[in-house]
């Protein structure tokens, strides 16, 4: 299969990042045009073109204190997601491996009930993500724990360990949600499903960091990515101690993800989805593959949640299933043409 | 001499199972050792065991006068590197990519690789022939191709000892031939090489030294003359060899003769396919 020039792809991911910011920033029902937008853009960077286009001070208002958190929020949760996908899917060499395999999500899904269950949500709004990243955390702890044995921490024995975490904490979710009343089911139900509305510059704060910082660590981790992805033999063959770094790699993959799921609920197929697709545009080479990875990620989840907000009038569709949405036939379609070309 | 490797009354095995038991030898600089033996004799394992991916239960090997275990992993992929029997990828990672794991164990956990390693992986993939091949993917190589490019992998670890578990199997004459002669070559610059070999002839010919593995055991250890007996083999691979050496190019070549009870199966063939047609058949044959 041809590979694309891995600067070409680049480019063209920074220009559908802005696009997509712009779109995003602009879509929804308080009315605020696309080059309205681009206008305010230029005009912060004291740049004086489209000089008519000026914005009221409510519009700005909305711009600021609505679309530009939600946005931000969009664009780390998806680069991510997507990052913490491509580490995972080479860690285990399985291209179908996904952040939600170690339980992470389901764990974090434990936490935020649990949350929801003891109204941690309504008296703070740091309740809710605490007890998620904590439940995220636990999993993955468990999840390890049981995979490890002599030291070793075999690929089928890990996956095994987080379906059956996974089950466990699923278990724990239901038990807490038959004795939650509708209310409260109502909001769980709500952040399953992973949305993106009401989030404040706050939510931004909380994961900025975190994700930032596991995303330059896995970007820093890329060569290491490459040698385990060609098998365990292989990488102790060239003398990498394989068990440490597959547990750090673990980890920061786990955090990130956690930390994105904590604010925005948990959101399927970008960490799935995106590094599949884009192993196919540059090739398996993680160095570039995940810097690709990451940009298209959070293209991918803003360019989602910009649709799911526009296409009901009166009303939007969550992001979590936008992805959903979009991603099932694109990704079937992908694997397909992958398929049958092998 | 110098001994790169000694290795004093090991026994290894996986997990519970002792499969070698009370092994010893000490390997020379620029030896090309053959670990010969039928399947399942503990060949393979006994290549794992001296690079240090099995545990030791008893005994010790030393590389350059230093126990194994006294090494960090990336100091020892620095000195020993290692053909695996199989490799199976699941990415489409081209040739360029896989020789350059070969230089890992040369860099510190943040580094890139750098000019010089490109340079070496060029020369290496230039060496081995499949530097034109750089940019395809391994998994659409021929068999004969992705062994050029693992071997191109092994060279640029730049090891003073590089242990090939099966290398030649699968491919045909040609490339079987030539693994061997690159092998026979590196060791004429001052490698060692210790290969787990199936093709006894090629052995017989390229090879300064044999080792005969049986039941766990090494039942000879020396030139390839002292080992490929008729005895020795028989004994080692449960069927009648005969060991002759070619008048025509004066290596030894190793047949085997056909197994009692093979006069037994003949008859049964003459039942089932009637007796007349069997002599057709094999009158076709």
């Amino acid at each position: 299969m041809k590979k694309y020039h891995l600067k070409l792809v680049l480019t063209v991911l920074i220009v559908a990042l802005f696009f997509v910011i712009c779109l995003s920033l602009s879509a929804g029902q308080y009315d605020l045009g696309f080059f309205q937008v681009v206008a305010w853009g230029l005009h912060q960077l004291n740049i004086p073109l489209l000089n008519e286009l000026q914005l009221t001070e409510q519009q700005e208002a909305v711009l600021m204190y609505i679309r530009l958190p939600r946005t931000a929020v969009a664009l780390l949760v998806g680069a991510g997601l997507a990052a913490s996908g491509t580490v995972l899917q080479g860690l285990f060499s399985n291209p179908l491996a996904d952040p939600g395999i170690i339980g992470v999500s389901s764990g974090a899904t434990c936490g935020a009930v649990a949350a929801i269950c003891l109204g941690l949500n309504s008296t703070s709004m740091f309740g809710l993500p605490a007890f998620a990243f904590v439940g995220a955390l636990l999993a993955v702890t468990l999840t390890i724990g049981l995979a490890t044995r002599n030291g070793r921490i075999p690929v089928l024995t890990l996956l095994l360990a987080g379906v059956v975490v996974g089950m466990l904490f699923s278990a724990i979710t239901a038990a807490l949600l038959t004795v939650m009343d509708d209310h409260k089911v109502q909001q769980y139900l709500f952040w399953t499903i992973g949305s993106l509305d009401y989030r404040r510059w706050e939510h931004v704060l909380m994961g900025v960091v975190p994700i930032t910082l596991g995303i330059i660590i896995m970007l820093l981790m890329a060569r290491h990515l490459n040698i385990l992805a060609l098998g365990e033999a292989e990488a102790k063959a060239v003398g990498m101690p394989v068990v440490r770094y597959r547990l750090i790699l673990l980890m920061v993959a786990a955090l990130t993800t956690a930390s994105g799921v904590c604010i925005s609920g948990s959101i399927g197929f970008v960490g799935l989805i995106i590094p599949h697709m884009m192993r196919m545009l540059v090739g398996p080479n993680h160095s570039h593959l995940l810097p690709v990875s990451i940009l298209a990620g959070a293209v991918f989840l803003i360019f989602c949640d910009s649709i799911g907000r526009s296409i009901l009038t009166n009303s939007e569709i969550n992001v979590g299933i936008m992805t959903a949405v979009l991603g099932t036939p694109y990704f079937l379609y992908l694997l397909r043409k992958h398929t049958d070309l092998q | 001499m110098e001994i790169v490797l000694n290795v004093q009354s090991i026994t290894t095995g996986y997990e519970e199972n002792k499969i070698l038991t009370d092994i010893s030898f000490a390997v020379n600089k620029g030896e090309f050792i053959g670990i010969i033996g039928k399947n399942g004799a503990g060949k393979s394992t006994l290549l794992k065991a001296l690079r240090g991916f099995l545990p030791i239960k008893a005994g010790t090997i030393q590389l350059f006068g230093r126990k194994l275990q006294d090494y960090e992993q990336r100091e020892l992929a620095t000195g020993i590197s290692y053909l695996q029997q199989q490799i199976e990828l699941t990415f489409d990672y081209t040739a360029w990519d896989m020789v350059l794991a070969g230089r890992y164990p040369y860099k510190k956990w943040w580094q890139q690789p750098g000019d010089d390693d490109k340079r070496i992986v060029e020369a290496c993939m230039k060496y081995t022939g499949v530097h034109d091949l750089r940019r395809i993917p391994i998994k659409a190589m021929s068999g004969g191709q992705r062994q050029r490019v693992l071997l191109a992998k092994i060279l640029a670890q730049q090891t003073p000892l590089l242990f090939l578990d099966e290398p030649a199997a699968g491919l045909d004459l040609f490339y079987q031939e030539e693994i061997f002669r690159f092998c026979q070559e590196m060791c004429k610059r001052g490698k060692t090489v210790i290969m787990v070999v199936h093709e006894l002839n090629l052995a017989a010919r390229y090879c300064s030294r044999l080792m005969l593995i049986n039941q766990g055991k090494i039942l000879a250890d020396g030139l390839p003359k002292a080992v490929l007996t008729d005895k020795l083999l028989s004994e080692a691979y449960g069927v009648d060899i005969r060991a002759l050496v070619n008048p025509e190019t004066g290596h030894t070549d190793i047949f085997t003769l056909p197994q009692p009870g093979t006069d037994e199966k003949n008859q049964l063939l003459n039942i089932i396919v009637g007796s007349g047609e069997a002599t057709e058949r094999t009158g076709e044959l």
